[in-house]
């Protein structure tokens, strides 16, 4: 119950920070911060049933499931990639105006 | 090469046309990484249309389901090709197809931007026909990560601000979709459709209150990709600010891809249909409401994004209603706006980049600015026209038959009135956008027109033959498919499995002119008051209200939390 709660803790961290920061760099953080929180969600799910390595032919016992750790490697790789490109973004928007917050960069650009 | 192997290659075709324009990109620039660049284009967006032909068959005769590379289903990802996975398939390679040859004339340019277009192209195809929850959380990963990329490819600053919004709000929203999905996995031990279908049924009260929150997490994340209301707000910037080809393909393909995957999923889910209701009462108001913002807007082409989430709206309404016939509506009417709002973002792009000037309230005698940048059978504007009569159902343009087949649906209920009322506003707005061809009132120029930067720009813009060829294949298609709706139709129904209920016949009644007479008429009056003193405050003041992106995460946060008490209350 203790890890699920802290998980919790970490999605709505996640969660406040993309909303209410207005520093780009802190908002890509924070969406990082949300993805983490599930992958720990999964893994931590799929580790409940067992603690054998899931291996053909390995050693009698319960296994872990492994789908949530299959599903949860592509959903890092993922994750990365969108750090990844926030991160160029916020880097580009703060080589051409030399800021990176959002309501400022806002007014910059003049969008209604 | 079986039907199952055959349903993989519109996927894996705009892969392997990717991979040649990346190794386009590593030679030398010069003749040859030219020639692979344009091969692995044809390679991406054309050949896939033999696949689709020699699909066919397959496809009449109901469809193939597998699993990729024939992996036992308990562990394969499980794809589904059927009628709907090959008209949507269509829909994306005729979009795509006449946006990236309207890019060769007006960039964006290069092996990059081909490769990152092709990859969104066979995310497109992939998102059509998968039947496993996680490659679709995949594929719309992808479709995403893509999108955002290109969007950001016009190289202005205001495209890179609006790309960061677009993906720092999806990708919040896909970690919604995988909190669902982890719900529906934990339940069921499966992540194809089918298997978790079984696996809900199998359970006492199918799933509970567990099910329907996992469901209403994964409609309201890719709710966010469809512009449906309350989660629309970063489309606008978005499809405004990115190249004109990009709004093409975004506006006429990539907004709807989403739907009819969700639709393909909520066919499984126990609350399914009361999801679908709810979206599709959402899409009504999105209908209406997006198109009176659309009416104030003075950025031509922030106008045509706020026509696009206008459009989605009657899509998702007929989309909603969960029946074949609904299904065959939005079908048609998501094809038809591709092609006429695909064709008006590139004629309305154009003329505004032949002006330079894109302030719907100042930009006046276009034709002039197109016959100087060398369009002198002024081509764009009669594309232009033929666009812009098909998205305000005027017989015989294809959006007349596509409107009023959704609107048939709704006969009697308040939705047909929000319908109809969205129809003047939709003609009025289009008066207000056509005024850029009016003759120039005052010989001065704007006070936003002419820096030195922008005449030059505007000096050196030329229309170039693939430009206009993109332009015309996109209105012929209007005419032809306006033309030949109800053999189009039909052939639409048959794929998906109903039979065409309202005959183009009943379509072209004299109930339908005359309220087709009415529209305009109350739309001309709309627009007077438009352009008026009045009016242009208003306007101003639609245009003002806050726009936040903390706005935009509450919308989500509160749709999503409607959509749980919806389906968890009265399932």
């Amino acid at each position: 119950m203790i890890a699920r709660s802290l998980i919790l803790c970490l999605f709505i961290t996640g969660l406040v920070g993309l909303t209410t920061r207005r520093n780009l760099v802190k908002k890509a953080y924070a969406l990082s911060i949300m993805n983490s929180a599930v992958v720990l969600l999964f893994v931590l799910e799929g580790s409940g049933i067992g603690d054998k390595a899931p291996l053909l032919g390995g050693s009698p016992g319960v296994f872990v499931d492994p789908v949530p750790q299959a599903l949860m490697l592509t959903a890092i790789v993922v994750g990365v990639c969108v750090s990844a490109l926030a991160l160029t973004i916020a880097y580009r928007l703060h080589r051409i105006y030399g800021t990176l917050d959002a309501d400022e960069l806002k007014r910059l650009v003049g969008h209604e | 090469m079986n039907d199952a192997e055959l349903a993989l290659v519109p996927i894996f075709l705009p892969l392997v046309g990717a991979a040649m324009a990346l190794v386009a990109k590593s030679l030398s620039e010069g003749r040859a990484s030219r020639i692979l660049e344009t091969s692995g284009a044809v390679v991406g967006l054309a050949l896939p249309w033999a696949a689709l032909a020699g699909l066919l068959p397959a496809v009449m005769a109901g469809g193939v389901s597998f699993t990729v590379s024939g992996w036992a289903p308990a562990i394969g990802i499980a794809e589904r090709f059927d009628g709907l996975a090959w008209l949507v398939d269509a829909l994306g390679f005729a979009g795509a197809g006449a946006a990236y040859l309207y890019s060769r004339g007006n960039g964006p340019k290069g092996p990059v931007f081909t490769a990152i277009f092709l990859v969104q192209t066979s995310a497109l195809a992939a998102t059509a026909s998968t039947a496993d929850l996680f490659n679709l959380f995949v594929c719309l990963e992808v479709l995403g990560l893509s999108s955002y990329v290109l969007v950001a490819s016009s190289q202005k600053p205001g495209a890179f601000l609006a790309a960061f919004s677009y993906l720092t709000v999806s990708s919040a929203a896909m970690v919604f979709f995988l909190i669902g999905l982890f719900g529906l996995y934990r339940l069921t031990g499966s992540l194809s459709y089918e298997g978790i279908e079984a696996g809900l049924s199998a359970l006492a009260d199918g799933g509970g209150a567990t099910a329907s929150l996992s469901s209403a997490c994964i409609v309201a994340a890719i709710a966010i990709r469809v512009a449906v209301m309350p989660v629309y707000g970063w489309l606008p910037d978005a499809h405004a600010m990115a190249p004109h080809a990009v709004s093409a393909v975004l506006s006429g393909v990539l907004i709807k891809t989403p739907l009819f995957a969700l639709g393909r999923l909520l066919g499984f889910l126990p609350t399914g249909h009361q999801a679908m209701a709810l979206v599709g009462t959402a899409g009504v108001v999105t209908a209406l409401v997006a198109v009176i913002v659309a009416l104030s807007q003075k950025d031509a082409k922030r106008l045509l994004a706020y026509h696009s989430i206008s459009q989605v709206g009657y899509i998702v309404a007929a989309w909603g209603l969960g029946t074949a016939e609904g299904l065959n509506a939005a079908y048609m009417h998501a094809l038809f706006h591709a092609l006429f709002k695909g064709l008006l973002f590139l004629s309305v792009g154009t003329v505004t980049d032949a002006a330079g000037n894109r302030n719907v309230y100042t930009l006046r005698n276009a034709t002039a600015a197109l016959r100087l940048s060398g369009d002198r059978r002024l081509t764009v504007a009669a594309a232009y026209a033929v666009g812009a009569l098909s998205i305000c159902a005027i017989p015989p343009f294809n959006g007349f038959a596509s409107k009023n087949a959704i609107a048939y649906l709704f006969k009697g209920g308040w939705e047909y009135w929000a319908l109809f009322a969205a129809g003047v506003c939709t003609i009025a707005s289009f008066m207000k956008l056509s005024m850029i061809y009016l003759p120039p009132r005052r010989p001065v120029a704007g006070p936003d027109e002419a820096t030195a930067e922008t005449q030059i720009a505007v000096a050196a813009y030329r229309i170039s033959l693939s430009m206009k060829t993109a332009m015309l294949a996109l209105a012929l298609l209007c005419i032809a498919t306006g033309l030949f709706y109800g053999k189009l139709n039909g052939f639409a129904a048959t794929l998906l499995g109903t039979a065409p209920k309202v005959g183009a016949g009943t379509l072209y009644g004299s109930s339908e002119l005359a309220k087709t007479g009415i529209s305009l008429v109350l739309g001309a009056a709309l627009f007077l008051f438009a352009v008026s003193k009045p009016g242009k405050a208003a306007a101003a003041l639609v245009r003002s209200r806050p726009r936040s992106y903390a706005g935009l995460v509450l919308a989500f946060v509160s749709g999503l939390a409607a959509l749980g008490a919806r389906l968890v209350l009265f399932p």
